[in-house]
């Protein structure tokens, strides 16, 4: 009996080994004052024309959208300010990401384009919000990967933790099994 | 998809979720006996590793949920069953919140537990290829059933969580006949090599 318990636990734990994981994430970065990004599931492709609404700090709807046949949506901030993003596929998956107001520091100079020649009267000033925007928009662009990557691996299901859990529940089986054998014992 | 994450569903319906499930799981408990534990275990390993594997069909993606298959093996023991099994996925993967745990086990394990306990007493009786007729039409079953249970729990908590009839439909087609056909295998072959296993629920 343990050993088939064993075996069709390692068969199991086997066919978990190319780790896919479900569940919905939104990856959300700020770039040059668009907030882009995309929808996709743990391991199993982009969710395809996923309604996606845009909040500002105080819950108001700003934006709905859509996301595109890779699961991509990109909004242009207005201001500079916290952006709350919920997306949602229709079946039940949902997920959220947030752009944090912080995030506009150097940005704010480049949303503020428009303005920015009547504004500034120096040159001096001109040149340091031009240094800031291409040093803002370079950063930006390298960190996008590492971000990609990063939101790729949190979630991603690993074999350790997989056999972890199916240690536990045998150990709670292990548990219940000892704990009736004590009740039959005792009378 | 039956994974509901956690700030999504309102108050209420978390409350009467966790309420019913808490019940559900003491009953189940309560009617476990000694020789039901390993199974129990078993198919509880059984849909925490398998229901952590999506495909993705169509514009979303879908994973085996086995709660007819489970349903039907188990009679209520599904309620600790997908309880451990759902609180472990919560934990150690964010599948799903820990505030939605209750909703989450009832859409999954209810209407396995009710099918389930239905068709159990025939499939014992049953030839094997009649067994497994019966378990695949259960199973995709279940399936419908969960998903029309976690489209109202959406539905009472939040307008903003409207669901989509196409989506659901282009999401829990396939994963009936997919799960219709799983059910179908399993309860087969256990009938054929194991047949005492599916005594304990009928």
């Amino acid at each position: 009996m343990i050993t088939r318990i064993l075996a069709t636990l390692a068969l199991l734990a086997l066919s978990a080994w190319p780790a896919q994981a479900h569940r919905l994430k939104l990856f959300a970065t700020l770039e040059n004052g668009t907030i882009s990004g995309y929808a996709f599931f743990v391991g199993g492709g982009r969710a395809q024309e996923a309604d996606l609404r845009i909040k500002d700090e105080s819950g108001r709807e700003i934006a709905q959208l859509t996301t595109d046949k890779s699961g991509a949506y990109s909004f242009k901030a207005t201001q500079a300010q916290t952006y709350h993003l919920v997306a949602n596929t229709g079946d039940g998956h949902i997920a959220d990401a947030t752009i944090d107001k912080g995030r506009f520091s150097g940005a704010s100079a480049v949303i503020s384009e428009a303005n920015d020649d009547s504004n500034d009267t120096s040159a001096n000033a001109t040149t340091t919000a031009q240094i800031e925007r291409a040093v803002d928009a370079a950063v930006a662009r390298q960190l996008r990967p590492l971000m990609e990557a990063y939101e790729a691996a949190e979630s991603r299901t690993r074999f350790n933790d997989i056999m972890g859990g199916i240690g536990m529940i045998i150990g709670l089986a292990g548990l219940a099994l000892w704990s009736s054998g004590r009740r039959k014992a005792k009378p | 998809m039956a994974h509901i994450p956690d700030g999504v569903l309102s108050f209420p319906v978390l409350v009467g979720g966790g309420a019913l499930a808490a019940g559900a799981v003491a009953l189940g408990l309560k009617k476990i006996g000694d020789e039901d534990i390993p199974r129990t275990a078993i198919l509880s390993a059984g849909f925490f590793a398998l229901s952590l594997f999506a495909l993705p069909v169509g514009p979303s993606s879908v994973h085996l949920l086995l709660g007819g298959l489970m349903g039907i093996v188990l009679g209520t023991a599904i309620f600790p069953a997908v309880c451990v099994a759902l609180l472990l996925q919560a934990v150690m993967f964010g599948f799903g919140g820990l505030t939605t745990l209750g909703v989450n086990i009832l859409n999954i394990a209810l209407p396995g537990a009710i099918i389930g306990s239905l068709v159990a007493p025939l499939i014992y009786r049953a030839t094997p290829a009649r067994a497994a007729l019966i378990a695949g039409v259960a199973s995709a079953l279940c399936v419908g059933l969960t998903g029309l249970m976690v489209a109202a729990a959406l539905a009472l908590s939040s307008a903003d969580y409207m669901l989509s009839a196409r989506v659901m439909i282009a999401t829990y087609i396939p994963l009936m006949l997919i799960e219709g056909f799983v059910g179908g295998f399993c309860i087969s072959f256990v009938k054929r090599v194991k047949p005492e296993l599916l005594a304990g629920a009928a």
